[in-house]
This record gives C-alpha cells, structure tokens and sequence, in this order.
C-alpha cells in the first residue's frame, strides 16, 4: 500500500448514509481531568469458572466471624487478599426444569445467563444475553476489544444430554441469544489480540488494517445492507450477524484510534489524562513452554490482568475448565475432574475433589494477588476490579446447586463492601448477576435471567 | 471409574424398550393428494376419538397449560394443533415414555395394554397432521472446512489458510455464529490468500493473477469499463452465482475508491476482489432470486440448489459442470441432479461426505483428540488413531463409490487395513507398510462398521470398554433409537461393599446397575448390545479373558425374547432390522442435508425415501440421490 492512500473516514461514512454508529469518542470512559477533578480509572469485571462444584465444608466458612481469621482450607492462598474478597451463601443456582437430565451442559451455560436454553429449541443455541456480554455492550465501546473470552480446553465437546446443543458444554457467554462467543485458548493468539505488533508500517493500525481497508469494508457493509432488503426475514436475521461483527470492528478501531491519538499527546509532553505517573508498568507476559495445567491457566490470568491493566478490556470471561474434565497430573494423580466429582462420598475421591477445587482457586488467587499488588490511580488495580470465580454446580456429586459457590475479590471502585462472609443471603444467581453488573456501572434495562431484586448486602450503600 | 459409569447411566437411564417403536412398516406414501386428504382425515379421526380422551384421562391433569409446566410439558396447545411441527419431538417422547410404562406415573391409573399400543400407534399417524412444507432453508455461512476449501478452488491456496478459524461445534446442522474475531480473521486471511495471487507491484503478474484480472489497458480511459468486466466474471464465481446489478455497483465502488487514492490498476482491482471475499455474498450460501413475498414456499433457484449440493458432497463450491448446468436453468430436473450426483460422488472430493457427515453419525469426529491411558495402551499414536479412522472412512467410500446396499454398513467380509491397524486385527504377519488396502476377512466377528476398532475405541473409556456406551451407539447411531433423557431424580446405586464390588467382572458390576427396578427398564435393553461387543477391548482387540483374567461372556438377550452369544450374532440380528438401520440413515443424512431437524412433513418425505431406496436393494447412491431430489431439499418455504 502506498503511503498517501489516507482518506476522510467520516467522507466516507456519509458515503454509505451515515448508518453505520460510530461511538461517541469523547465520551469514551477515562472522563477528562481537569486540574480540579481527580481522575477516577473504570471499573473491570472479570468471571473465571470452574465445572463440578465443590466440596462443601471445605469451602464454605464456618461463619461470619472466623472468615478473615480461619478461613477454610480451599481459601488457603486467598489469604493474603481476603480482606479485598466478599463470600455469600444462598444465592442459589438456576432450577434445571425440563432439562434434568443435563446438569453439565446447563451448569457451564447458565452461570452467567442466570436462564434455561429454549426447551423447543434445544438443538440450537437458543438462550438469553450473557451478563458478561450486557456489559460488553455498555462498556465495550470505550476500549479496544469489547470484552475477552479465554479457556483452557477446546471448545469442541460431542456429547448430547437432554438433546441440548454440544456447544452449551463449553460456552459461558453469548452474545446474543442464539451466539455462543468462542472463547480463545491459544495465549499467543491472546497476545496478539491484544497487541497486535503488525500494522507497525504507516498506514497500518494496529488491526492489521490500513484506512483503506476500512473504506473498502464500509462500502462492502453498504453492500450488504443492500442484499439484506432483498432477503426474507429469517434470512435478514442471520444477516445481521454479519452487519454486526462488522459494526463491532469498526468500534474497535475507533477506539485504538482514539488510543494513539491520546498516546501521541503523552509522547508530545502534553499531560495524558489517563495513566498516574505512580501507576505501575505493564506487566509481563511468558507464555510458558511445558504443558503443565498451572502455567497454562496462570498465563491466562496473567493476559486477563495485562488487559484490565492496559483498559484494553473491561470486561473478560475465563473458562478454567469445561465441564468434559480437566486432569491434574500436578496433583499427583490422573483422574478425570468430573469422574472425581461422583465420589459418594469416599474420601479418596472426596480428597480429590478438594485438591482440584483448591487448585482452582489458587490459579484465581494468583491473579487476584497480582492485582492487588498493581498501583493504579490512589488504590490498586484489584481496588477497581470485581473478580468473581466460581461453579456452576455446589455439589458435583448430587448436581445440585442451592447454594452456588462463589468468591468476589476486588471493591468494584467502591461499590462492594469486602472482607466480609455473609452466611445467609436470600437471592439467586439472576440477581447476583444483576448486582455485579450494577456495581460495574453497567446500565442494566432488564433483568438478568431470573433476577428479581438486587443483593443490597454486596453494597456499603444498603 | 465406577461413578463415571453411574453418570453415563443417567444419562441414558430412561432409555426404554424403544426397539419396535420406530420399526413399524411405513406407511404407503400418498400416491396423490386424494390418498393424503384420506389419510389425514383418518389421523384427525384418530385423534379426536381415541388418542383425545386418553391424553385427558392419563395426561392432562398434570401436563397442562399452567406454569410451571410439569417436565416442560403441556398437552393444552396439542388438543388443539396436534400436527404442529413444534410438538412433533414430544409425541415421540411421550411414546416412548408411555411404551415403556415410565408414564403415567405408579400410582396413578393406568392404561390398559390397548390403550398403550394406541398410543404408540399415533405415532405413525400424526405426520398426515403436517401440511407440506419443506421447511426453511436459512442463509448459512460456510464451515471453517468449506470456506477453506472454497478458497482453494477459487485461487489454489492451501485450505489451511482457514485454521486459525475457531473450530465450530454442531448442533443438528451447524451452529454458525459469527463474532468480531472471526471477521477479523476473514480480513487476515483474506489478505494472505491475495499475496499468493497477486504479485507485488512491479513484478511479473502470477498465472492465477492473469486468468482472473486479464491484461491491463493501455489507457486510463478504459479501467472502468474494463474493471466491470472483471468483475462480473469473478462475482460469479465468488458468490457462486450471478453478481446483481446493485452488487456489481458496489464492488465497482471499491474499484473507484482505490482509483482516487492513486493505486494502480492492479492494486485496484485486488482491493476489490478483497471486498469479495470479506463479503456476506461469499460468506454465506445466499439466494439468486430476490424473494416475492405472495409465495410461501418457492423452489430453490438453480445457483441455490448447486451451491446446497456442492457444499453437501464436496464440501466446497460448485464446479464449472455445476454453474453451468444452472446457468441454463437445468440442474433441478431430477434426470440431470440425479447424473450430477453420482458423478460427484465417484469423484475425489466427495471424501467430504464421509468427514461432514459420516464420522459425525458413525461418532468418530473426536477419534483423534481421545484420551486413552497411555499406560494401558501405548498402540495409540497418531498414526494408529488416522488408520482406524481411514479404515471407516475407506469403508464408506468404498460403499458409496461402488453403489453398493447400506446393509454392507452391518455386515461384509472385507475391510481396509495398514500393518499397524493388522497387529490390532492379529493379522500381524500377512500385511506391512503404512498405506491402507482392501483386505478380505475370514473372521465372521469382523466386518462391517460393529467390528471396527475406531467405533470400538470411541466408545471405550480411556481405560476399558463400557458396554453402556456401545449399547447406547448401537441404539442412537445404527438403529435410529430415541433415547429419552433421565427421569427426575435418578436415585444414586445404593451403597454397595466397595471389596465385594472390586472382585465383580465388569459385567458382573454392571448388571448390578439392573438388580435396581428403576434402572432395570433401560438397562435391560441397553447392556446386552454392548456385552455383546466384549469380546472387543476398548481398543477394538478381539480377546477371550478380560484384564482380571475372567473369561468374557459376550451372550445376551433382548426384550423380544431373541439370544445371542457372540458379536457375530449380534450383527446378524442388528442385520434383521434393516428398516430400521435404513430408516435411521436416511433421516440423518435428510437432516445434515437440509441442516436442521427433521419435523412434521419430514416424516411423510422419509417414507418415500425409503420406498425409493427399498425399490433399489438399498443402493447407497440411491439412498443420497432420494435425499438430493426430494422435495425440502430443493424448496424452501420463506418467512
């Protein structure tokens, strides 16, 4: 591409009707500081999972008193944040309804739904807005890349329960409701997601796409609209995925361009508006060479802190596992994780259960202890952060989930009291959701899932 | 591993004594609308006088209109619509579920046995319910496997240009979702598929560069015109059909935009083939025709139907033979489809069948990523894991290429083996080398897709074989079985002496799983089939002992009564229901062709498949070409 190929991207827009919405740049997030107001860095939120469920008087606390002091051995590496960390019992799980049969293939797709697929259509993914992906679309538009979808393991599971759709195994965030979002797995494709080192030739932005690519791309989704009138309905419908993901690259540039645009200043001595001089460098990411499982999740929560850190993201789900079973040869065994889970209660499978489940939690404390250990703004980067890590079942063995497990690190820039253990909260997964959503400023229209209320108890405002 | 048993056991707990419900004789297919309009009275007779009062007395109380539904299930809307295709999938379940005496529940009244077959016997009928209808047939974007296969026919790259795509997980059809990543992605490759093609400004043009661009004019003057030219010529092959006016328009719009920000001719023409192929028009399978909203259900259009079957059979676009066929307005004449299909199925590419659809039906699509306890089983390289999937695929090739019966599918004395996958035959000494070839079997136990070890293995623990799993394969993959889901509450096995229960073979513990009342109904059914494939290890190796040193006992008997003591026989029996095996191949291949679920009418078109196929000794090219001229493969109703 030759160098003056520049041309007016708003020239063009008006070209195609000025129907594609660009966001409000200036209103992007990291609002302006003027020399009054001190600048307030965004809130994150971050969801790891784990499938199966846990053991439950290893996990849950005693009470609300001996929390911070003698926590339950599955919080052991929590130890050093757990006053940064917020645990409630009752909060209790969807209801399988018709799809009994199914507690794997519901425990993982209804964790952030807080909803039932469509029983009539089961064989297709049909099933309400992820909460992640409600606050993608809020908070989406202010960062390079909406929202960040990790796992572990392919996404790939054949196995039918329930005549439920494969991809309900292994997937926590949709879309919309009939979009399953793939989640990334590779840590380098992650890397390189989030900073893309080509595009480092002049007309290039860091998309790997020159302007002239994005005028050819406006004029394609012109195109597009143009086939659409001419389709029937149905067909219009699985059309506007495409005008979609179109939209949504676009929104991405516009947000890296404002990004350049912002570190331009900086470099040319004018006082950027969003970084601290005392806030901390970006971390390091190795990607590890073994195949050991810890290395493995942890360069993932490392790529989670690096994008929250960066606000290249405020809003990321991390599948530490799908329910087709994880094994853990570090623990010194090679059972897989859901067979471990139906354990009748003998206490060597028992034992294991608690083994992997602490495992779990200590990749989640890792990230959250990195958190807590970066300086961002007046607090910490966790300070701005509401990290929640859980499962989809309590108890792996009898598949029930009256009481989902759950941890909250991190005080959601204010809006979730911590270090604390709230033995008896009445309220769903819905609500839960919906509360977390709330604290993350995220405008919340319509309930989430089966919400009915709000949790008021997360809050210092009750 | 004895949980995870009880798990798959409640999985397929409810799995009932399903074996004659769907191998009831078709009924003879409508011969023209006066039969059907009889038929369907009969049915709405049927209903309302029989089939009516029953559900109000044994159903209704609890499965009615009211929140919320008890197991998801309301007979309220059935009263009235019974051929809804919406409620289709629940008379089968709730068939089945009566037929097993699983509903109505103990304790409450219960039908007689009439009453039951009644019941069972509705099932053949409510189909005349269903007004002709050939379903939808959505736009669809190409899998990753077709768009690279696509763009290796459209500019001979590598179809692993696509593989940085993420993988797609299939529900019936395809889910095809499209996120900001993948369109991304689309961009990427787009660009590395035209550096191959297109050389760099001031070299010599590529051959492929020349074919599709044609010679530059000499004269500004003429780019326009001459663009237009090239574009329509490529918009046909790209989208796979005649590029409209308003699309030519546009992609001449990326033509000018390049034009004024001073790129050359070529470089002009290469931003518009990348808006080619970045576009829906390429991505999705889209129509020809515009729709006309006063019909509401139209034939495909012929560029529709080459792309459908092309995408079916090969896996990627439709070659010159095809677009032309359609270009004359031909290909939907069933004399001209039918030619079309067998010669695409003796051709190469139609390999695509058997990874799109036959791995998927035979259960293998998870073969090569399967863990196996390496300990146990050191045979399983890669390169073993490819021969046992070869061995399948070749036999399936071998069956649609020859055009020979699907009963071969059950049943033959050859198969495709390389020296690796004979050590797992004990054929060690007879073959060498790693190249798969035809080989003639004397062992009668063999033969035929039962004795394949890539079923066997993918239907094995990674430690042993779970005669669960293969009685449930043989059920769902072979005969065509539903296989209701768990009933509510699935009690745990109690408690048992874990010693004594070490000690157990492994049939002996899982006939434990039917000494329990609840389990015994499906049990009963399902463990037979797979203790009848024990003497094959999870591996596929024959054996006579297991691993403790038990002998194997691969006898067994099924609900009606007929016996069983070796694979052997067991494939001879599974070979008895050949209306059944055929019935179940047919509906699977009918609902990956029209990538959706069967439903309603659907049923009324299987039946006349099978009666083509019957009328052909159950020709496999037959069996594809009654799926490929029926009636929802080449309409499509329009919403």
């Amino acid at each position: 591409m030759s160098k003056n190929t520049t041309i007016n991207r708003r020239t063009c827009l008006k070209g195609v009707g000025a129907a594609l919405a660009l966001p409000l740049l200036d209103a992007m997030g990291w609002a302006e500081a003027s020399e009054s107001k001190t600048f307030k860095p965004p809130v994150r939120l971050g969801f790891m999972y784990m499938p199966h469920g846990v053991i439950m008087d290893q996990f849950w606390p005693k009470d609300a008193e001996s929390f911070l002091t003698s926590p339950p051995p599955a919080l052991d590496s929590l130890r050093p944040v757990l006053d940064q960390c917020l645990m409630m019992k009752g909060i209790a799980g969807v209801s399988n309804g018709p799809f009994r049969g199914a507690p794997h293939a519901l425990e993982l797709s209804t964790w952030l739904t807080a909803a039932l697929p469509n029983p009539d259509k089961r064989d297709e993914i049909n099933i309400s807005i992820s909460a992640d992906q409600v606050a993608a679309n809020a908070l989406g538009a202010f960062t390079p890349l909406p929202s960040l979808e990790l796992a572990t393991m392919p996404q790939t599971w054949k196995e039918n329960q329930a005549g439920l759709n494969e991809a309900y195994y292994s997937h926590c965030s949709f879309r919309s409701p009939t979009q399953a979002v793939p989640a990334e797995i590779n840590p380098r494709n992650v890397l390189n997601r989030l900073f893309r080192e080509k595009g480092k030739d002049a007309g290039q932005t860091p998309t790997g796409m020159s302007p002239l690519d994005r005028s050819m791309l406006d004029l394609v989704l012109g195109g597009a609209r143009d086939l659409r009138r001419s389709l029937s309905p149905t067909d219009q419908r699985k059309l506007d995925e495409y005008l979609d993901s179109v939209r949504s690259v676009e929104r991405r540039i516009a947000a890296i361009e404002m990004r350049q645009k912002d570190a331009a200043l900086e470099k040319a001595g004018v006082r950027s508006s969003r970084r601290h001089d005392s806030d901390s460098p970006p971390i390091e990411i190795k990607i590890p060479e073994g195949d050991k499982r810890s290395e493995y999740m942890q360069v993932m929560c490392d790529l989670n802190v690096l994008a929250f850190q960066t606000d290249t993201t405020r809003v990321c789900s991390y599948i530490g596992s799908t329910p087709n079973g994880a094994s853990y040869p570090e623990l010194g065994f090679s059972d897989k994780h859901h067979s471990t889970t139906h354990h009748n209660n003998q206490a060597e499978k028992v034992n294991k259960v608690a083994a992997i489940t602490k495992f779990n939690i200590d990749q989640f404390a890792y990230m959250v202890n990195k958190m807590a250990n970066l300086r961002e703004g007046d607090g910490t980067l966790l300070d701005n952060c509401i990290m929640m890590w859980g499962s989809g079942l309590e108890d792996g063995d009898r598949h029930t989930r009256a009481n989902l497990p759950f941890i909250l690190a991190g005080r959601g820039g204010g809006s979730i009291k911590t270090g604390r253990f709230l033995p008896n909260v009445k309220g769903n997964q819905g609500d839960l959701l919906t509360t977390l959503l709330t604290c993350a400023g995220v405008p919340v229209d319509r309930p989430i899932g089966i919400a009915t209320k709000q949790i008021r108890e997360i809050s210092t405002t009750s | 591993m004895q949980s995870t048993e009880v798990c798959v056991l409640r999985i397929v707990f409810a799995v009932i004594g399903l074996m004659s419900l769907s191998s009831s004789t078709c009924l003879a297919q409508p011969k023209n609308d006066d039969t059907f309009a009889t038929q369907k009275a009969d049915a709405e007779k049927f209903f309302r006088t029989r089939v009516t009062p029953f559900i109000k007395t044994y159903c209704l109380e609890c499965h009615q209109n009211r929140r919320p539904t008890e197991a998801g299930l309301s007979f309220t809307p059935a009263l009235d619509t019974p051929g809804h295709a919406a409620f289709s999938e629940k008379w089968k379940k709730a068939a089945a579920r009566v037929k097993a005496h699983d509903m109505p529940p103990d304790g409450l009244d219960q039908p007689t046995a009439d009453e039951r077959q009644m019941f069972i016997e509705w099932l053949d009928r409510v189909k005349y319910l269903s007004p002709k209808d050939p379903g939808p047939f959505v736009i669809r974007r190409l899998t990753k496997t077709e768009y690279g296969n696509t763009l290796h026919d459209l500019f001979d790259v590598d179809p692993q240009v696509a593989a940085s795509l993420p993988d797609e997980v299939s529900g019936a059809g395809y889910l095809n979702s499209l996120s900001p990543i993948q369109l991304e992605q689309y961009l990427e490759i787009s660009e590395a598929v035209l550096n191959q093609v297109v050389a760099p400004n001031n070299s010599l043009p590529t051959k492929l560069q020349q074919q599709l661009f044609g010679k530059t004019p000499a004269s500004n003057a003429d780019y326009q015109t001459a663009a237009r030219k090239v574009v329509q010529s490529l918009a046909k092959k790209i989208y796979r059909r005649p590029a409209s006016g308003t699309e030519v328009d546009t992609l001449l719009g990326v033509f000018d935009l390049a034009q004024q920000n001073n790129l050359s001719y070529t470089d002009s023409l290469r931003l518009m083939l990348k808006a080619m192929i970045v576009s829906p028009q390429f991505l999705f399978i889209t129509p020809a025709d515009e729709v006309k909203t006063e019909n509401k259900i139209v034939p495909l259009d012929d560029y529709q139907l080459a792309s459908r079957l092309s995408y079916l059979l090969w896996a990627t676009m439709p070659d010159d033979e095809l677009m032309s066929l359609a270009d004359a307005g031909k290909l939907h004449e069933p004399p001209v489809l039918k030619k079309q299909v067998q010669r695409m199925l003796a051709d190469s590419r139609s390999r695509a069948l058997f990874d799109g659809f036959g791995a998927q039906w035979l259960g293998l699509g998870n073969l090569k990523s399967k863990t196996f306890d390496p300990d146990k089983f050191p045979q399983m390289t890669d390169d073993m894991r490819t021969a046992m999937y070869d061995e399948v695929r070749l036999y399936f090739e071998g069956i649609v290429r020859e055009n020979q019966s699907i009963t071969n599918f059950i049943d033959s004395d050859y198969t495709y083996l390389n020296e690796d996958l004979a050590v797992i035959y004990g054929l060690n000494q007879s073959l060498t080398g790693p190249e798969m070839r035809k080989v003639k079997l004397s062992d009668r136990n063999r033969g035929g897709i039962l004795g394949m070890p890539g079923v066997l293995a993918s239907t094995s623990f990674p430690n042993r074989t779970s005669p669960v799993i293969r009685g449930v394969w043989v059920l769902e993959q072979v005969l065509g079985e539903q296989v209701p889901s768990a009933p509510p509450d699935v009690p745990a096995l109690a408690k048992q002496d874990q010693q004594s229960v070490a000690k157990l073979t492994l049939r002996e513990r899982t006939e434990l799983h039917r000494s329990d009342a609840v389990c015994a109904n499906c049990h009963r059914l399902l463990d037979p089939i797979g203790f009848g494939l024990e003497n094959f290890d999870a591996i596929g190796r024959w054996r006579e002992r297991d691993e403790n040193g038990h002998p194997i006992d691969a006898s067994g008997e099924l609900p009606d009564g007929s016996r069983f003591s070796s694979p052997q026989e067991l494939k001879t029996m599974i070979g008895g229901r050949l209306d059944d095996f055929s019935r179940n191949l047919v509906e699977k291949l009918l609902a990956y062709a029209l990538c959706r679920k069967l439903e309603g009418y659907d049923e009324i078109v299987v039946d006349q498949l099978m009666q083509e196929i019957a009328q052909d000794q159950y020709r496999m090219q037959t069996l594809v070409i009654a799926v490929v001229t029926s009636y929802p493969f080449t309409h499509r109703r329009i919403e």
